[in-house]
């Protein structure tokens, strides 16, 4: 007995997400030239020439969007299984959701109007 | 064996190694970055662990919390403060290896005997088995439908005292104050003799009018 029954495609997706970077990175070995300029270690930076180096401090305002986000990811853990069975529930499991979205969009704007997610 | 047991297995034998390998790194690794990018790594290997045991809603939640709340905002806490300093060797440190290594022993140890003691039979009541989902779905707006609405109040609560706790502006002013009184600086060095370089000025003075 398979236990996974519908995950076939999970794996297969598995197969082909893993074969994609060997296959990228053997195929710009193959096709790249051999030069060895110093430019070659430099960090690719969408072409610019990167300024300073990556082990840096961040600044400490991404921390106010990572509480958010993480407030609302957990918000999906509840919200996933009502997806799942909406074609089974009925008009009270939805203004029940919607009650359930309605308290969180409350602390969505207390962030707002708190300025928690504005740059400054 | 036929294929989809096969699958299994291997699935399980690579989920193992990735797990393994990946908390070894956390450990071992003196990046701490490093570590903790690993650490979603376990994570991500633990909910692949979930879906083997056909426990797809935990498998979901596992990536969902684990990896996008807890390694994201472990991550952030690490590269806010993160400076690249090398660790200070410590005077006695044999005495904290050998205590983390009889924790650790002792903690293997229950572990394994908790393993060694569990029957691991199947359970005899009715399995979920694929609708687990559904059945979480009808259960939260059934039965459960007062811890379902006082979750989100529980998340709004933490929002607001988040965001409070990370702007600091409802501090008492009691607190501000004594957070903002700088201590008294003080230079590690004798007050100079102003009275011993104005003689020795004035020798020196001496000395030049001499000359003339």
């Amino acid at each position: 007995m398979f236990v996974l029954s519908g995950y076939e495609y999970l794996l297969g997706f598995l197969l082909v997400c893993s074969l994609v970077p060997a296959l990228a990175l053997s195929a710009s070995k193959l096709l790249r030239p051999s030069g060895r300029g110093p430019e070659r270690r430099i960090t690719y930076e969408s072409g610019m020439e990167p300024i300073g180096g990556a082990w840096i401090q961040f600044n400490i305002r991404y921390y106010m969007f990572a509480l958010i986000f993480v407030i609302f990811d957990v918000e999906t853990v509840f919200l996933y299984p009502w997806a799942v069975a909406f074609h089974l529930l009925g008009l009270l499991a939805f203004v029940e959701a919607l009650i359930f979205i309605a308290i969180l969009v409350v602390a969505l704007v207390y962030a707002w109007r708190k300025g928690a997610l504005e740059w400054s | 064996m036929n294929l989809a047991t096969g699958v299994q297995v291997v699935s399980f034998g690579i989920l193992a190694v990735m797990m393994i390998g990946a908390a070894l790194g956390v450990v071992l690794l003196s990046n701490i970055v490093y570590s903790a990018f690993l650490l979603g790594g376990v994570f991500v290997s633990i909910a692949g662990m979930y879906l083997l045991l056909n426990a797809d809603f935990v498998a979901a939640a596992q990536v969902l919390i684990y990896v996008g709340a807890v390694n994201v905002l472990i991550l952030f806490a690490i590269m806010l403060v993160n400076k690249r300093q090398d660790f200070i060797p410590l005077p006695r440190a044999w005495v904290r290896q050998v205590l983390t290594a009889v924790v650790s022993l002792g903690l293997f140890i229950l572990l394994s005997t908790m393993v060694l003691a569990t029957p691991w039979s199947f359970s005899t009541g009715p399995a979920a088995g694929d609708n687990s989902i559904v059945l979480i779905g009808q259960h939260f707006f059934s039965d459960f439908l007062l811890p379902f609405e006082l979750a989100s109040i529980l998340l709004l609560i933490a929002m607001v005292g988040a965001i409070i706790l990370a702007r600091r502006e409802f501090l008492p002013e009691q607190t501000l104050a004594t957070e903002l009184e700088q201590p008294v600086l003080t230079l590690p060095e004798r007050p100079r003799q102003l009275v011993s370089v104005a003689s020795d000025r004035n020798s020196s003075l001496d000395k030049v009018e001499r000359q003339k």
